[in-house]
Order: C-alpha cells, then sequence, then structure tokens
C-alpha cells in the first residue's frame, strides 16, 4: 500500500531503505513500537550484567555478559531501524513500567536469588520478546520484518537455554521453585500485562512521543491484544518446558490485569 | 503426578467460558469484559483446568482432570477444523504429560477418535465417551416417556443427526423398540446406508435430509447433530413430542415453551466428586450437582474400572451390547441418569403434563 500525504518528498528518500512507504502515521508507530524495543533490550543488557556480577564462575561471568551484549546489540539494531525510516528512537530505561521490571529484577539480586533473577529475564520478559517480535516479523514491512524476526530467534535460543537449566532447578525442589514463579508473577507478569492491556491503567508509558501508542498499532496491522495473547501463551508453553502444572499457570495468568 | 482418567472438552458458550475465567480469577478480582475475553481465550493454549476425584458406591475412587482445548466457542464450525485439530492434539499431548490412563474426547474434541484420523499419541488410551452419552439418552427417552404415560413401543422417534456416532448408536438400540423411526442426516449417502441396515435388521423406518419431512410424525425426538450453535426450530412438531437435546453445544434453539424439550446425555455421579479449584457450579452449569456429560463420566466410570482402554472408538461402532456394558458399568459404580431438566430447570412436571395432550 502506498500512502502519500504532505511529506511526499521525505517518503521518497526512505522508501528505498524499506521497501515500503511509511505513511506519518506508520513512521509514528513504528517509532514508538521501536523505543519499547531499544528499552526493552537495555533492561535486558542491564539484567545480564548484573547477573554477570552474580556469577563465581569465569564460565557463567562471560556467558552473562555476553548475553549483555547481544541485548545492547539488538538495541542498537533497533535504533538503526528507526534512522532507516527517518525518525530518532527514543529509549528511557527508567520509564514507569519498565523501571519496575528492573527493580523487581535488582531485588532478586540483591538477595542472591540467581534462579529469580533467570525467571525474570528469561522466562518472562524473553517470552514477551520472543512473542511480540515474531508477531511484529508477520506483519511488517520487509526490512522491518526482517530485524524482528532475527532478533526473535536469538531470543527464543535464550528461553530455550532457560529452560533446560531451569527444568534442573525446580526438579531438585519443586515447591521453592514454584512459589519462586508464583511471587515474581505477581509483580513482573503484572507490570507486562499492563504495558499490553487495552489502555494504560497506570497512565503513560513514558516512551510514546505522543499520546498512548496502542490506539494507532492498527495503522501498521498490529494490535495489543494479539501480541498480549501471542506472549501470554509464549509464556505459559515455556512455563509448561520447565515443568510448572499448566492448572497453576492458567490460574496466575486468569489473575492478570486486562 | 499420573491420574486414572482425563476429560478433554470445550466450553460450549461464552457465557461458560466467562464463567470458568471469572472463577479462577478469584472472588478479589473483577470479571474481565466480555469484549476482552474474546481476544484472549483463542491464544489460551490446552492445559488442565482442575483436578477430580471420583467416588463410587462400590468403595473405590478414581483421580483425574478436566483438560480444556480452548476452542472459541464460535470457532466450531468447519472454517476452522484445522486450527481445532491442533487444539485436540495439543490436549491429548498434555493428557498424556499428565500420565492420565484414558482420556475421555468430549464434545468437538471427539472428532479427532470418530473421524479415524491418527496423530493420537499411544502412552494413553483414548475414547470418545460416545457409549456413555448413548446410553444415557436411551435412559433419558425411557423415563421421559414413562413420565408421559406413553412406552417406547407405540412411540415414533425421530433422530436428527441420525448417522452421527452418537446419532446412530441411539439408532441402533432403539430401532427395533419403536413404532417407527425417522431418520435424518445431511449426508444423504451415510443416511441411505443406515436406513438400510436398520430395516434389513427388520427396523420401520424412513429416512430424509430435511427436518421438516418428518417432525409433523414424531412423537420422541432425538437431536444428536454436530451443530456450531442451537439452530433447529422444530415448529412443526406435534403438541404432545417430546425433545431430548443432547447436542453440545445445543441444538435446538427455543422460542416458545412449545416443544418439551429435555437435555439429553447427562448423568449424575451419586457419590459425588469434587474439583479444585472447586469449579462445581462453574463447569457443572445443570441445577443439580455432580451431573456431567455422558461423555466425561465414560472416562470416569473406565478410570473407576481400571479399564484403560479405548471402549468408544471410530464412528458408528456403537452397538447395543457395547451400551448395555457401559451401563452395567456405570451402575456399579452408582452413576444414574440425571434428572430431566433443562435450562429452565426440572422439566418433570412438563412431561407429565403431556399425559392430558396426547
Amino acid at each position: 500500500v502506498r500512502l502519500i500525504d504532505s511529506q511526499e518528498a521525505y517518503m521518497e528518500t526512505q522508501a528505498c531503505c524499506t521497501d515500503t512507504v511509511l505513511s506519518f502515521q506508520q513512521q509514528s508507530v513504528w517509532a514508538d513500537v521501536f523505543a519499547q524495543a531499544v528499552t526493552g533490550e537495555l533492561i535486558g543488557a542491564m539484567n545480564y550484567r548484573t547477573l554477570a556480577e552474580m556469577c563465581d564462575l569465569a564460565s557463567e561471568k562471560a556467558e552473562a555478559s555476553e548475553h549483555a551484549e547481544r541485548e545492547e546489540a539488538h538495541a542498537q539494531m533497533f535504533r538503526r531501524l528507526g534512522e532507516r525510516i527517518g525518525t530518532q528512537v527514543r529509549s528511557d530505561v527508567d520509564a514507569p513500567y519498565w523501571s519496575r521490571i528492573r527493580a523487581a529484577f535488582v531485588r532478586c539480586a540483591t538477595r542472591g536469588d540467581r534462579t529469580g533473577c533467570f525467571v525474570i529475564q528469561e522466562v518472562m520478559l524473553e517470552s514477551f520478546a520472543v512473542a511480540s517480535y515474531g508477531r511484529i516479523a508477520r506483519i511488517a514491512p520487509p526490512a522491518i520484518a526482517t530485524t524482528f524476526a532475527a532478533i526473535a530467534a536469538e531470543e527464543h535460543e535464550h528461553v530455550e537455554h532457560a529452560v533446560a537449566l531451569l527444568r534442573g532447578i525446580r526438579e531438585r525442589d519443586t515447591d521453592a521453585f514454584d512459589t519462586t514463579v508464583k511471587t515474581l508473577h505477581a509483580e513482573v507478569m503484572t507490570t507486562l500485562a499492563e504495558m499490553v492491556a487495552s489502555e494504560d491503567p497506570k497512565g503513560h508509558c513514558g516512551l510514546c512521543s505522543g499520546t498512548c501508542v496502542k490506539e494507532a498499532l492498527p495503522a501498521v496491522g498490529l494490535c495489543t491484544s494479539e501480541l498480549r495473547g501471542a506472549s501470554l501463551r509464549q509464556y505459559m508453553q515455556t512455563l509448561d518446558a520447565i515443568g510448572v502444572p499448566g492448572d497453576a499457570s492458567l490460574q496466575w495468568v486468569a489473575q492478570l490485569p486486562v | 503426578m499420573s491420574v486414572d482418567f482425563a476429560l478433554i472438552g470445550h466450553l460450549e458458550d461464552w457465557d461458560a467460558a466467562a464463567s470458568v475465567v471469572s472463577a479462577l480469577r478469584g472472588r478479589e478480582l473483577p470479571p474481565i469484559p466480555a469484549d476482552e475475553l474474546r481476544t484472549i481465550v483463542p491464544w489460551l493454549p490446552p492445559r488442565t483446568v482442575c483436578r477430580v476425584l471420583v467416588h463410587s458406591v462400590a468403595g473405590v475412587e478414581a483421580r483425574g482432570i478436566y483438560i480444556d482445548t480452548f476452542i472459541p466457542p464460535d470457532r466450531l464450525d468447519t472454517r476452522f477444523l484445522h486450527e481445532n485439530l491442533g487444539r485436540v492434539r495439543d490436549a491429548a499431548q498434555y493428557a498424556v504429560k499428565e500420565g492420565a490412563g484414558v482420556a475421555t474426547l468430549g464434545g468437538f474434541t471427539s472428532i479427532l477418535l470418530e473421524g479415524k484420523l491418527d496423530g493420537l499419541p499411544e502412552a494413553t488410551q483414548f475414547t470418545t465417551g460416545n457409549t456413555m452419552t448413548v446410553a444415557l439418552i436411551v435412559r433419558g427417552i425411557e423415563r421421559a416417556l414413562s413420565i408421559a404415560g406413553r412406552s417406547l413401543e407405540e412411540s415414533t422417534v425421530l433422530i436428527i443427526g441420525a448417522t452421527g456416532d452418537v446419532g446412530s448408536g441411539c439408532a441402533r438400540h432403539l430401532a427395533l423398540r419403536t413404532r417407527r423411526m425417522l431418520l435424518c442426516a445431511r449426508n444423504a449417502g451415510r443416511l441411505a446406508a443406515l436406513h438400510n441396515e436398520l430395516r434389513s435388521a427388520g427396523a420401520i423406518t424412513t429416512a430424509s435430509t430435511v427436518v421438516d419431512d418428518l417432525a409433523d410424525e414424531a412423537d420422541v425426538v432425538i437431536c444428536a447433530a454436530s451443530l456450531g450453535a442451537p439452530t433447529l426450530h422444530l415448529e412443526s412438531l406435534p403438541a404432545h413430542a417430546i425433545v431430548c437435546d443432547a447436542g453440545y453445544p445445543k441444538n435446538v434453539l427455543r422460542r416458545s415453551g412449545r416443544p418439551v424439550i429435555f437435555f439429553g446425555g447427562l448423568g449424575r455421579v451419586s457419590k459425588g466428586f469434587r474439583m479444585w479449584p472447586d469449579l462445581e457450579g462453574v463447569l457443572n452449569r445443570h441445577p443439580y450437582p455432580h451431573v456431567a456429560q455422558g461423555c466425561l463420566l465414560e472416562g470416569m466410570i473406565l478410570g473407576l474400572e481400571r479399564r484403560f482402554e479405548s471402549f468408544s472408538r471410530g464412528r458408528g461402532a456403537i452397538t447395543p451390547e457395547r451400551v448395555d456394558e457401559m451401563w452395567a458399568m456405570a451402575q456399579r459404580h452408582g452413576i444414574e441418569l440425571a434428572p430431566l431438566h433443562n435450562a429452565a430447570g426440572c422439566i418433570e412436571d412438563e412431561i407429565a403434563a403431556l399425559k392430558r395432550i396426547a
């Protein structure tokens, strides 16, 4: 679809970069989507840096640091996408929702709860990243879709790595593990659910350039209900793979805000 | 964490879906708005919704689970067949993962076994539960006629959905016991085959693909069609007719007091069953406690019997002997016909009032 408005001259310059001509509104929506993605990746990088500090073994420390670098690289890739469509991508790790998630992670780290840190970063955040990037890859113009698909695949590897690790931890102490997940779910998943709720229950997210982008998402073929549904399904399937009973995860998810 | 039985099903309508989600959310949280619910349920992967402990009058008990496929109630038609089969297969895998000895595929989900489709895991035995459904429909008809002061032998019985697994099971069980049998189904080829089979056996039968061709002659109607939603009107039935709606979802769109309809294929566990989380009154939306669909009861019965086998499998394989065998097992454990009722409550007085019309 070729949409032309008063910014025709500008759009002609960016058409060659994205293979698809974006309207002014679409450009604005993508900029806000990229802002969430960049900030999420930066939070991920910070979380992995914190994990690296918690590791005793040099190999684990190196692995966590490598993951942090990959998350920073993802953030950079999303920023470049923004440049290609002619916009500066905002990012703010102190934005209200994201800072709450980071704070939950730091609390886990402070009490030395590495399992909790893994659950937040590699189950909760990565499930949302894999699913939402996957949905975006299905509908975005080719240049954007390729980047999101590639990053979704990498994040999926993180999830698989976490599943193997966490399944072992759960087998050693099932009750303690399930209690940890339940507690963190109430804190972190509630925040993530609020982020993809149909409205902003806690006010402006601090990242959208204007009003909340959610209502404008259909302009680029996205909608919050799909992003929420796909993300929660990925999260439940990840918990399934770890061994958390499906009836427990169902009840937890049913109690999230909408 | 192995269990004796798994009951695989789907929610009949959006009200039922809302009730289940509200129960899982708990009383402290507000219900999810209906429009939001419709955007959430389709994304839920099949999984255990509650655990079940069923008690028998024989002193044994069986442990089970209820797995919901979360097929959206408005996506039960053939346009979504591929997607829905995927969900049923995922639910079947879930039953295997839970270590179920036998799993019953209730409602729409039985299509996987009726269609003889492969792809079911072998570690768990799967049954459609249709044999127990037929047993309960037949007992329900017998009871209704008894209340109305009539007998099967003097009644003309119309079966809608006659070539389906449940419909054909009812036809075979009742054909030689009724004055006349009227068969209605959409597939003309299958309908002719069933018609010829029953006539060869000595039954007096008439068949048509059009309900209205047959309805005005029926004393009793069994509705066992696979419909995505209630669409049958049955306005041309005689005033004294009794309708057993055994569809899931229900077949008959009821607009007035006539005809007299009761929900068929339902049984009651006399010693009761317990669910946790406690979804009695949510999954069981009938006016009596411990009532369940026959297909689900078959899973419980096989669990209580420790008979981990595909008791009901394929399409058109339900014989009167198998129905009687299942009914004998049900009675051994105190599983009986539920009181005749419909959405408005007990219907037995209305059925008794038909004596005056007859």
